[in-house]
């Protein structure tokens, strides 16, 4: 069986560097903001806080003063190989673009039954179990017009900014072009994290950045074994970092040590354990 | 003809069958179907033309430049700019979410206001300007009529070195009021340490960009410290995804596995408090193995070896301290860290080739330790690093023009003579500028409040300082406040009234020199949308009061608005020459040119300069070489002082006043002679019995949580994780063995008592936290705001027991004994 | 309560109706009632179609007359009108109904628009009363017009000009019919139950088009027919339309 949609035009993605990664929550914020997500007294239930990008801490488990903290940043991963949401969903909402490879959500389509939300491995998805807005604070004055505000009784999740794709195309449009530059669209986390720790593209172009990064050993996905083909990649030099990837059994994880390929091009310097 | 029931009933079974034919059934049904899909309260944001208008987030001291979007008049979205050179790109989640302190209407204050409930209750009734003026303008005429113009206090939280600050403090110093307190601010450490050793006045230089070993002590780099929006860059930079590729060694030296602890190359963890120490015990490696840098020390540096003074005694120099008093084994005894590990970090420290030692704690908006942060910079001039490239710079202060002189009239020339309530400058604390906690004290030591008017400008003292709850109560006792705050916070609500600024989005404000920053820059923002409310710039509104007061107050103040004010400083940007009013991403600022290389200015007069400083938001001057060393240290040696000349002379002078005894209890130094001239390690005296309270209680800071004045967006508590805050309980970070010894689980209620006060939170076990430290989380705790922020988790600053800081006073914020009990 | 008398008589002399030997065919059959039964059919069919086809839609629209009326044919003239440029008529549309810089569609131009030449309030280039109520109403308070937009589609729509006016070369007409020679502007028709404007769902009530034409409706299926017509099937993936 063919996996993946190697036969759609593009194949956006992203590269996200936990070494560069502050942990700051800046993406988190950048998210909220560009696309709209409500926002509600109490917010430390996190079932029922919606974050499109969510931080995961993760920790090496170690004792003090051996302890390091560490995190994933979580978008939704836009599953290339058929999105566990996207079979589930009885009313056709939710759908994988074959000429993007972003898996859309259609919130007036959505009759909110959050079997996709139980599909999703990655908790990527966050249904509204409210009214997204307060009335009378004022709050609704800096909503942008690029994206719908939701109603309550739906499921929502990260688009990968396709707005800002359409964005993008409109200006390209503008400009008499029909294809962009590589940069010309990224997601509003890319562009805010302070660290550029975000790289976005499309992954069927070879000559961006992406493409590259993908290639690195350091490279991996989260809960790569069941086979969803994400799109979101996560880089780290850290072995104990790549191994919380995914649930592997004792024995199940191969450390990266100098892949041959590419011993000249990536160094493989041991982690900080050995400074 | 009679109308049968049959009839009826053909009727009916006709009009049935014909409505069929009709669109009715079937158009009704779409529509239906469609109206359900109609969700009349879900706001559908208006569109229009896209736009996006540049400036400078203020806040935090850093300074980062930001990129409004906007749909018409709506702003909608904050961007990192990367045409500025503080922060190319990124900001930090504070200043994204900054939107929600524009628009949140339940956070502000939407006109003057009089104040009508109970102090703190947060009911007010609003009022024009025109009697908001002639109310303030009252009491000060008033008070001046009386000849107690020092009655009148000013608390100013604007960054040192603002235009608005400036103004304030002419606004004190013309009324006649000494009482002019700030907050207290790591800038305020860096600034007396840099003037006790090195003699000069300019901000602390950190060339981080360019360095190859970081070696932070207590600096929280992603937590908040400096710019965050120029130390995360930096961060990325440092961190390429090709790990052969990486220039920059991290160490960050904290007793908790921080952010920056666990993402830097390498974390020491040594006990709180003991970073001098550490930094010592590095120094004594260095030395002993003979590392350092003996040029600079023999030829830019004072105090290092032993010396005779002119009288023939012998003193003890810094060499000798070292070596005598912090070898790796009675440091390690100190700090709780491997020896090995002490002479590991310093071989690496000593061996790079453009190392710095930076020193901080958290965030840049608490004070540090004058010992520690000499103990620091003691490293980096060991080491060479002061005047050099990727070490710490010594640039010149940036060039504004002063003010022109103010006159003062008789009362108040009178009332400035009067001594300041806080005793700054004093003997007893002769290079400190500000102590708030003093002032406090000040108030509530005594029966009747010295205090009748208090000022506050964008500073939130209830809540931010680390007093144990000290200045809430001085509040109570002060007869009449009066707050500059847009935002409804703690201070604000004890308020009498309301004379509310503009958000940082509304108004021209200034940002002068972001902390840490390694060249000179002066940011300027500018209104990005209209004011949404009746409220009115800080920077006219002194001017308009110092008016309404009139006489020579009035007199002193000779600008139209706040903008003539900050081209009347500006001026001396323009006349200083060479500073750049535009960035290009491809030529960083902290990037060293050839000489003649760089960028060239553009403008030709100031008025060209200021137009493209208004819409630019910036003047800077790229980093610059190292300077020339002649006539660089402006102390008495003319050197780099190991061993501070003015210290040994004010506690000479304060032990000629006084007994030298008392005069040493009084600044709070356990050492005498020589050694208190020096970097040494004091253990602070323990506040209570150990046995009673056998734990440490440590603030922490978090970068996406604003901790100082300015409230945190209501979008940073979704980055908020479940084990830091849960419904309206924070949790307090303690180490799983800590926790066993008094049988305590993952989420059980707790009581953290200090001698001072107790909170309530819940356990969080984390292997990161010291054992016997009890970590609880800055910025959580407000009883002011709306329901985003109210009454979520405990502020640690309650419980705080904070002893002096030895010279300085500043409060020791980071030693509070507490004991945990089970709720 | 019911009364046993009466429902008894009742009933009693219903069932002598039924048991009466007239004829041989039972009375139903009887061919008056019959043409009496069809006859109050039709009655009901003739009154069902006026309610559903009559009734129904004045019900189901409201209409509202813009704020002032603007004369298209009139501003079009190129040579009455400075700045209108232009060959075609999509070009002249463009004049005023302008693509911004980053390729948004500005639509309804703003009274900005309008003040280029209807600058003074005391003094209208026209003389139609129209035109005087524009400037004492919205010239002179500089009030922008609260124009009814007839094609105004939902929230949930994205709807690019620039991709298909200029890169697909669809005609405005197409989809928005011809303005051009308008002297007065149509009213603008509201359904009470959606919200909608009826140029969405379609002017004819039967939503039966022989000659279809894309300026008839605007709805999803219509977005979808074009899309798979003009060979663009791809583009019928939902974000390419919904955000």
């Amino acid at each position: 069986m063919k996996k993946g949609n190697d036969h759609g035009k593009h194949k956006y993605g992203m590269v996200i560097d936990i070494d560069k990664c502050t942990g700051c929550g800046t993406c988190m914020v950048a998210c909220a903001a560009e696309n709209n997500v409500s926002v509600r007294a109490d917010q430390s239930d996190k079932e029922r806080t919606i974050t499109w990008m969510r931080l995961y801490k993760i920790s090496n488990g170690k004792e003090f003063p051996h302890t390091e903290v560490s995190y994933f940043p979580r978008p939704c991963m836009h599953c290339d190989h058929h999105p566990p949401c996207v079979s589930v969903c009885v009313a056709t909402a939710t759908k994988l673009d074959f000429n993007t490879g972003i898996v859309s959500q259609i919130y007036t389509r959505c009759i909110g039954c959050r079997y996709c939300q139980a599909a999703c491995p990655y908790g990527a998805r966050y249904f509204n179990w409210w009214d997204a807005f307060p009335q009378d604070k004022g709050m609704d004055r800096y909503l942008t017009p690029e994206v719908s505000p939701r109603m309550r009784g739906v499921v929502e999740k990260c688009t990968f900014c396709h707005h800002r794709l359409m964005r993008a195309k409109t200006l390209a449009y503008a400009e008499d072009r029909r294809e962009l530059e590589e940069g010309e669209y990224v997601t509003a986390c890319t562009e805010a994290c302070p660290a550029q720790a975000i790289t976005f593209g499309d992954l069927n172009n070879p000559e961006h950045e992406v493409s590259k990064l993908i290639k690195h050993p350091f490279t991996f996905r989260l809960l790569e074994r069941i086979g969803t083909e994400p799109k979101v990649y996560y880089h780290s030099s850290r072995d104990w970092v790549r191994k919380l990837g995914d649930n592997f059994l004792p024995g199940e994880y191969t450390p990266v040590v100098n892949k041959t390929w590419a011993e000249e091009e990536w160094s493989t310097k041991p982690g900080r354990d050995e400074f | 003809m009679k109308l049968t029931r049959r009839n009826f009933i053909a009727a009916v079974i006709g009009g049935v069958a014909g409505i069929q034919a009709t669109p009715l059934p079937w158009k009704l049904t779409d529509d239906v179907a469609i109206w359900t899909q109609n969700w009349p309260w879900v706001p559908v944001p208006p569109t229009g033309e896209f736009a996006e208008v540049s400036s400078v987030c203020n806040l935090c001291p850093g300074g980062c430049g930001i990129a409004v979007k906007k749909v018409d008049e709506r702003a909608i979205k904050i961007e990192g700019r990367t045409d500025y050179p503080v922060n190319p790109g990124g900001i930090c989640p504070v200043g994204m979410g900054g939107l929600q302190l524009l628009y949140d209407e339940s956070l502000r204050f939407t006109g003057p206001m009089k104040r009508a409930g109970l102090r703190g209750a947060g009911q007010f009734t609003e009022i024009s300007w025109g009697e908001a003026f002639d109310i303030v303008a009252g009491r000060i005429s008033t008070l001046r009529k009386k000849g107690m113009p020092e009655a009148i206090a000013a608390v100013d939280g604007n960054p040192e070195g603002t235009t608005v600050s400036a103004l304030i403090k002419r606004l004190m110093r013309a009324m006649g009021s000494p009482n002019y307190v700030r907050p207290p601010s790591i800038t305020d450490t860096y600034r007396m340490g840099n003037l006790l050793m090195q003699g000069t006045l300019s901000p602390m230089a950190y060339d981080l960009e360019n360095s190859d070993y970081v070696l932070s002590f207590g600096a929280g780099l992603l937590e908040g410290w400096g710019a965050p929006g120029r130390v995360m860059n930096a961060w990325g930079m440092w961190h390429d995804g090709n790990p052969s590729k990486r220039k920059t060694r991290i160490v960050q030296v904290e007793s908790r596995a921080s952010n920056t602890a666990s993402k830097a190359d390498m974390w020491v963890a040594p006990r709180p408090g003991t970073d001098g120490a550490l930094a010592l015990g590095l120094a004594h490696v260095i030395i002993k193995s003979g590392q350092y840098d003996a040029r600079f020390v023999a030829e830019h540096s004072s105090g290092f070896d032993d010396w005779r003074s002119l009288e023939g005694t012998t003193h003890t120099g810094f060499k000798r301290l070292v070596l005598e008093k912090y070898s790796p084994e009675q440091v390690a005894k100190i700090t709780g860290v491997n020896p090995k590990t002490i002479v590991s970090l310093a071989k690496g420290f000593a061996s790079a080739k453009a190392p710095v030692a930076v020193y901080g704690k958290g965030k840049d908006s608490l004070n540090g330790s004058l010992y520690e942060f000499m103990a620091v910079q003691s490293l980096n001039a060991l080491v060479g690093s002061i005047n050099r490239s990727g070490g710490v710079l010594l640039p010149d202060p940036i060039p504004l023009s002063n003010l022109p002189i103010l006159k003062v009239d008789a009362i108040a020339s009178e009332g400035l003579k009067k001594p300041r309530l806080d005793q700054a400058g004093t003997m007893r604390y002769p290079f400190t500028d500000s102590l708030i906690n003093n002032f406090t004290d000040a108030i509530n030591n005594s029966p009747k409040s010295p205090v009748d008017t208090l000022l506050v400008f964008s500073a939130n003292p209830f809540f931010t300082l680390p007093d144990g709850g000290g200045f809430k109560n001085a509040l109570e006792k002060i007869p009449f406040i009066v707050s500059f705050s847009p935002y409804r916070d703690e201070t604000a609500n004890m308020a009498d009234l309301i004379l509310p600024d503009c958000t940082y989005l509304e108004k021209i404000n200034d940002t002068v020199w972001p902390t840490g920053l390694q060249y000179p820059l002066y940011g300027l923002s500018k209104p990005v949308v209209e004011p949404l409310y009746n409220t009115r710039n800080t920077g006219d509104v002194v001017i308009e009061l110092s008016r309404a007061i009139g006489e020579s107050v009035g007199a002193g103040f000779p600008w139209e608005n706040f903008e003539e004010a900050l081209q009347a400083r500006a001026k001396g940007l323009f006349d200083a020459g060479g500073g750049l009013v535009s960035y290009d991403s491809d030529a960083p600022a902290w990037q060293r040119k050839t000489a003649g290389k760089g960028p060239k200015p553009g403008y030709k007069s100031f008025d060209e300069m200021w137009e493209e400083m208004q819409s630019g938001g910036m003047w800077y001057r790229p980093v610059s070489s190292p300077k020339s060393w002649k006539g660089l240290f402006n102390t008495p040696s003319g050197k780099f002082e190991f061993s501070s000349k003015l210290i040994a002379q004010a506690i000479e002078d304060y032990s000629n006043k006084i007994s030298k005894k008392a005069a040493l209890k009084n600044m709070s130094l356990a050492a005498i002679d020589d050694e208190a001239c020096m970097a040494h390690y004091e253990a602070p005296k323990a506040g209570a019995d150990s046995s009673a309270y056998p734990l440490r209680m440590l603030p922490y800071e978090m970068m996406n949580l604003a901790s100082g004045w300015i409230p945190s967006p209501p979008f940073l508590y979704k980055t908020i994780f479940e084990n830091q805050l849960l419904k309206d309980k924070s949790f307090a970070a303690v180490n799983p063995k800590t926790a066993a010894k008094y049988n305590l689980k993952e989420g059980e209620l707790v009581a953290v008592k200090s001698p001072v006060g107790e909170l309530q939170v819940r356990i969080n076990l984390f292997e990161g936290a010291m054992p016997g430290i009890v970590y609880l989380p800055l910025g959580f705790g407000h009883t002011a705001y709306d329901e985003f922020l109210k009454g979520k988790g405990v502020n640690p600053n309650n419980i705080v027991q904070a002893g002096q800081d030895p010279i300085s006073g500043y409060p020791v914020w980071w030693n509070t004994p507490v004991k945990l009990v089970k709720v | 309560m019911k009364d046993p008398v009466n429902s008894s008589k009742k009933s009693s002399a219903k069932g002598g109706d039924v048991s009466s030997p007239s004829g041989f065919f039972p009375r139903w059959m009887n061919i008056n009632i019959i043409a009496q039964d069809v006859g109050f059919f039709i009655l009901g069919l003739i009154g069902a179609s006026i309610v559903g086809w009559v009734i129904f839609p004045a019900v189901l629209y409201s209409k509202h007359p813009q704020p002032i009326n603007f004369n298209h044919a009139l501003h079009l003239d190129s040579e009455k009108v400075d700045g209108i440029e232009g060959e075609t008529k999509a070009e002249k549309c463009l004049s005023c109904h302008v693509f911004r810089d980053d390729g948004t569609f500005a639509g309804i131009p703003k009274l900005e628009k309008c003040t280029e030449c209807h600058d003074d309030p005391e003094s209208p280039l026209g003389e139609t009363p129209q035109e005087k109520a524009f400037m004492t109403k919205y010239v002179a308070d500089d009030k922008e017009i609260p124009w009814f937009v007839y094609s105004k589609q939902p929230d949930c729509v994205y709807f690019p000009h620039i991709a298909h006016v200029k890169m697909g070369n669809i005609d405005c007409t197409t989809c928005h019919g011809d303005f051009a020679d308008n002297e007065k502007l149509p009213l603008y028709v509201k359904n009470r139950l959606t919200g909608y404007s009826m140029n969405i769902w379609g002017e004819r009530i039967s939503g039966f088009y022989w000659n279809k034409k894309f300026s008839d409706r605007m709805k999803m299926d219509d977005c979808a027919r074009c899309h798979t017509e003009k060979g663009q099937e791809q583009n019928n993936a939902c974000f390419v339309c919904h955000k």
